[in-house]
């Protein structure tokens, strides 16, 4: 779900992928190099996001990758799930003895 | 998933499945670019560049882990794993054609030898039998009486339909030479039950099936081929049969086989013999019944009770004893056969599991042999599962072709087994390689490559880092798992080559005791030809006496034959009973007379089967008709009724023979013979003059010519006297005594050398096995034995070293087979004849011949470690 929210922003290639999750998460959310590759390559075959080989803005060929509209429904999907379980859970921590 | 999904998906799987050097290359790139990128980001962070690049990769986790993971994600890699597995594992097998052939070989010979029995089951055990509803059919046993069958059908409600058939020879003088075939007497109720169309016309109707009715006849698919040329339009054709002329109206389909026997043509018995049709006492018809739907054996055989008590109260001096029971006709027809297919299926699936083991004890030992490769592929990011599945992908590949190969050797083997003519398989024609038995080669060769490839691919994956360390310098022993599997693998063999052992040589006992069984005649030069006398020219039994007296004389007039007669020989599979009563003593109640076998001789057939004279005299040309009547017993026969008299002079007749009683005098005693087979000690038997016979249906003779000449002159000098005489008998049934005794022990001898064939496949492949298994340790243990050398140890400690350890397995194996072997024996009591299924003697042969194979088996490497220089065994590595 990450993955798809960060990519949802716009295209990017990997390594930014990595760096903007860091960046975004605040160094809480750690995912390692070794994973992020496999992931993407994962939500890649799913049909979620869609990659293609673009010149960057240093003259560099790299793969880009960008949310499809499958991607961008199951991101739509996995977000409410997850606000849903998220405010049971808060709503059960708040909970106080009566 | 939805099919607008599919949408994506599809195109990218097909994408990395066909344009994998591409997206591989793509991966490359990417993780090429990804790395660069962070090394650029540590060197602004002041790093040097080799830190840089080296916190880059670190970070990464492995840039081939990280590749191998990528790949995985691709969802279609399996089938390109699989595909990479397939030529990865050709190539290893094609590097290393020692190895491969060894364990195909292996493997084709336990494969083939499974697939070739199981084929014989296939057609045997598993094929419907081919009628309609084979299910429903039972068959009833003993063979009965039609007027008693008549009444069964009438009383009986669980059963739809009935049938009835005798089968028996009966000239047939239509064709350019007078020949024998075989007639099956049927009602008309008997094709209709089985349940058979006929090809051509149709069958016999109820109301030809009456007395006096019009002479019709159904004729076999091979008798129209051969003696009709296949002419369609022979319906309505006259045919004389037995002296008596019939009419074609039908013929039956080429694939039609009878349950028990074979006839070539088919009438109605109460037209064809209406004396026996009515006779209530004379036992001799094969019956078979077709069950209702829904009806079950257990119903229908309390029914058959209830009609057998009513029968035997009915007619006390015929039925006293009926006793039919139903057994379901699948069982009838295969059930002489089925424990001996069932326990050679059992042989041959150790022999198979001793193949497998020696498979798995060689894929072990190249597990071993590649550790080293193993590790590199695990530093090179292969994972366990991955290594596992390459392991087993080439274990299937072996297994496979191991499969193909022992298909060939089946179909070898299918012919030679059905070439060994067992008497009971002759009749299925169906035993071929078909999709099932391909099924079962394909299901049985996966099954050996999965299960038996799993533990040496386990152990072979397993190679880690912190042990290819230890191990890497193959210092030491071998891995120890590896060996200890293997260990367990050889003792296994030998445990199981010791049961097959065992059982072949039980066969073989058995068949050497059938073999030295005495027959009570002397088999050697004896020719015997069959034939039958038309009832319609020989209606009187001073005419069949006539024929037979003209016969034998000129037969006798031959220079170096010495001829004589007899109603039903030794091993011909036949002999007539009937109750005995004795002058003098208290009369029995009605039935429960005592039987004794009866036959009818003519010349001096005591001295030509040379069957020994006990007491008083045998028949001279003297006893003959109108001079007092004489019988000839045998000792049997003393032993049951005069065992504390002596019986020359007492007096016999027969319980069932016309008012009033014709005593016949015992003039002499012979010894006994064994007449149905040699496993089975005669009854009490009663030799008869020919020419005193009041039983005109006996008819037929079989003639016992002792004679040095070969058979087939014989039969030629036969043929041309008995014709002669009479120019419309057929001289067509010649068979040597030897083939006939040589016949009736082919089941058994079939057994013997099938099992004995498994049993020596067993020994070898157990032999090859801890061969492998010792050769392997030598040259594993090549350098400590070097050092024990060096160190002062003996040749003798050397040899003793290796040949201890092999023969303590061997001797293991021994021990456990042993113990398996008490208690799996005992399902081969069946097979066995005069030999105890725990026979001290063959345990502790087997055992000893088990032991030897093993002790020369582990000699041969342990020679070679005893010839171990230290000096080149320290430098070895």
């Amino acid at each position: 779900m990450l993955l798809l929210k960060i990519l949802a922003l716009g295209p990017m290639n990997g390594f930014a992928v990595s760096q903007r999750l860091k960046q975004v998460s605040g160094d809480v959310l750690q995912m390692s190099d070794g994973s992020l590759y496999p992931a993407l390559h994962k939500l890649e075959q799913e049909g979620w996001i869609t990659a293609e080989w673009k010149t960057s803005e240093y003259g560099r060929r790299a793969k880009y990758y960008s949310l499809t509209r499958l991607g961008r429904r199951q991101l739509e999907k996995e977000t409410d799930n997850w606000s849903r379980l998220s405010s049971a859970i808060s709503r059960v921590i708040k909970l106080k003895e009566a | 998933m939805r099919p607008e999904h599919w949408l994506f998906t599809i195109p990218l799987r097909l994408r990395s499945l066909f344009r994998r050097a591409q997206v591989d290359q793509e991966l490359d790139d990417e993780l090429r670019d990804h790395l660069e990128r962070k090394t650029e980001e540590y060197m602004a962070q002041g790093l040097t560049q080799g830190e840089a690049r080296r916190r880059a990769q670190l970070d990464l986790g492995g840039v081939e882990q990280t590749k191998e993971k990528c790949r995985d994600a691709r969802r279609v890699n399996w089938i390109q794993d699989l595909i990479q597995d397939l030529r990865f594992a050709l190539r290893m097998l094609r590097k290393s054609p020692g190895f491969t052939s060894v364990v195909v070989l292996t493997l084709a010979l336990g494969i083939g030898a499974n697939t070739a029995i199981f084929s014989v089951i296939d057609g045997v055990l598993l094929t419907p039998l081919p009628y309609k509803n084979p299910q429903q059919l039972v068959a009833m046993k003993p063979n009965d009486a039609l007027m008693n069958l008549i009444d069964v059908e009438r009383q009986a409600q669980t059963f739809s339909q009935g049938g009835a058939i005798n089968v028996d020879e009966v000239d047939y003088t239509s064709g350019a030479q007078p020949v024998q075939v075989r007639a099956g007497s049927v009602n008309a109720g008997f094709l209709e039950t089985l349940g058979v169309a006929p090809m051509l016309g149709r069958i016999i109707s109820p109301d030809e099936d009456v007395k006096g009715a019009r002479r019709v006849v159904d004729v076999s698919y091979s008798f129209w081929q051969n003696f009709l040329d296949g002419d369609p339009h022979a319906l309505g054709k006259t045919l004389r049969l037995g002296g008596y002329d019939y009419t074609l109206i039908g013929v039956m389909p080429a694939d039609f086989v009878l349950p028990r026997e074979h006839a070539d043509i088919f009438v109605s018995l109460q037209v064809a013999d209406p004396g026996a049709a009515s006779q209530r006492g004379v036992h001799f018809m094969h019956s078979y019944w077709r069950l209702k739907p829904g009806a079950t054996l257990a119903q229908a055989q309390a029914e058959m009770l209830a009609v057998d008590r009513r029968l035997s109260e009915q007619y006390p001096d015929t039925e006293r004893d009926r006793g039919e029971t139903l057994v379901a006709l699948r069982e009838m027809v295969t059930g002489n056969v089925r424990p001996a297919l069932l326990i050679l299926f059992g042989a041959v699936g150790f022999v198979l599991l001793i193949a497998c083991a020696n498979f798995a004890g060689l894929l072990v030992a190249r597990a071993a042999s590649r550790r080293q490769e193993m590790v590199i592929r695990t530093a090179l990011g292969a994972e366990k599962f991955r290594l596992i599945r390459q392991a087993l992908t080439e274990s299937v590949v072996l297994s496979l072709t191991g499969g193909l190969a022992g298909l060939l050797l089946a179909r070898w083997g299918t012919a030679l087994l059905l070439s060994l003519k067992p008497a009971a398989l002759a009749r299925f024609s169906s035993i071929s390689i078909d999709v099932r038995v391909l099924a079962f080669v394909l299901g049985i060769s996966l099954l050996t490559g999965i299960v038996f490839g799993i533990a040496p691919a386990w152990c072979m994956a397993r190679a880690d880092f912190a042990q290819s360390m230890k191990e890497g310098g193959r210092t030491a022993t071998a891995g120890r798992s590896g060996h200890l599997l293997r260990s367990v693998l050889v003792t296994a063999e030998f445990a199981l080559a010791l049961i097959l052992l065992v059982g072949s040589g039980l066969l073989l006992k058995t068949f050497s005791r059938l073999r030295s069984v005495n027959p009570g005649f002397n088999p050697q030069n004896i020719t015997t030809i069959y034939m039958q006398l038309p009832l319609t020219r020989y209606k009187e039994i001073p005419r069949q006496t006539q024929f037979r007296r003209q016969l034998l004389a000129g037969l006798n007039s031959l220079p170096g034959v010495k001829a004589a007669m007899i109603t039903d020989i030794p091993f011909g599979g036949n002999y007539v009973g009937h109750a005995v009563v004795i002058d003098g003593r208290p009369p029995l109640p009605v039935g429960s007379e005592p039987d004794a076998q009866t036959v009818s001789v003519m010349g001096d057939y005591f001295h030509v089967m040379q069957i020994p004279v006990r007491a008083g005299r045998i028949f001279t040309e003297m006893d003959r008709e109108g001079q007092p009547l004489v019988v000839v017993v045998n000792e049997q026969f003393v032993k049951q009724f005069f065992p504390h008299e002596n019986p020359l002079g007492a007096r016999i007749d027969w319980a069932r023979s016309d008012p009033p009683r014709k005593w016949m005098t015992i003039v002499g005693v012979v010894s006994d013979v064994r007449h149905l087979d040699l496993s089975q000690p005669q009854d009490p038997a009663v030799y008869t003059p020919f020419s005193q016979s009041h039983e005109v249906w006996r008819h037929f003779m079989t003639l016992a010519i002792r004679s040095s000449r070969p058979t087939g002159d014989l039969a030629a000098d036969v043929k041309r006297e008995v014709w002669n005489i009479d120019r419309q008998i057929p001289v067509s049934l010649v068979q040597s005594m030897d083939e006939r005794m040589a016949d009736s022990l082919a089941q058994q001898r079939f057994n013997m050398w099938l099992l004995g064939l498994f049993a020596a496949l067993a020994l070898i492949l157990a032999a090859i096995g801890i061969y492998g298994l010792m050769s392997y340790a030598v040259s594993q243990r090549t350098h400590e034995i070097g050092i024990r050398v060096a160190i002062g140890a003996q040749r003798r400690d050397v040899l003793g070293l290796v040949v201890a350890e092999g023969t303590k397995l061997a001797l293991f194996g021994i021990v456990v087979g042993v113990v398996f072997a008490l208690i799996l024996t005992r399902f081969m009591t069946s097979l066995l004849f005069e030999v105890a299924p725990t026979d001290p003697l063959t345990f502790f042969g087997v055992a000893l011949l088990l032991a030897l194979t093993g002790l020369l088996a582990c000699y041969i490497p342990a020679r070679r470690a005893m010839r171990v220089d230290p000096m080149v065994a320290l430098r070895y590595e």
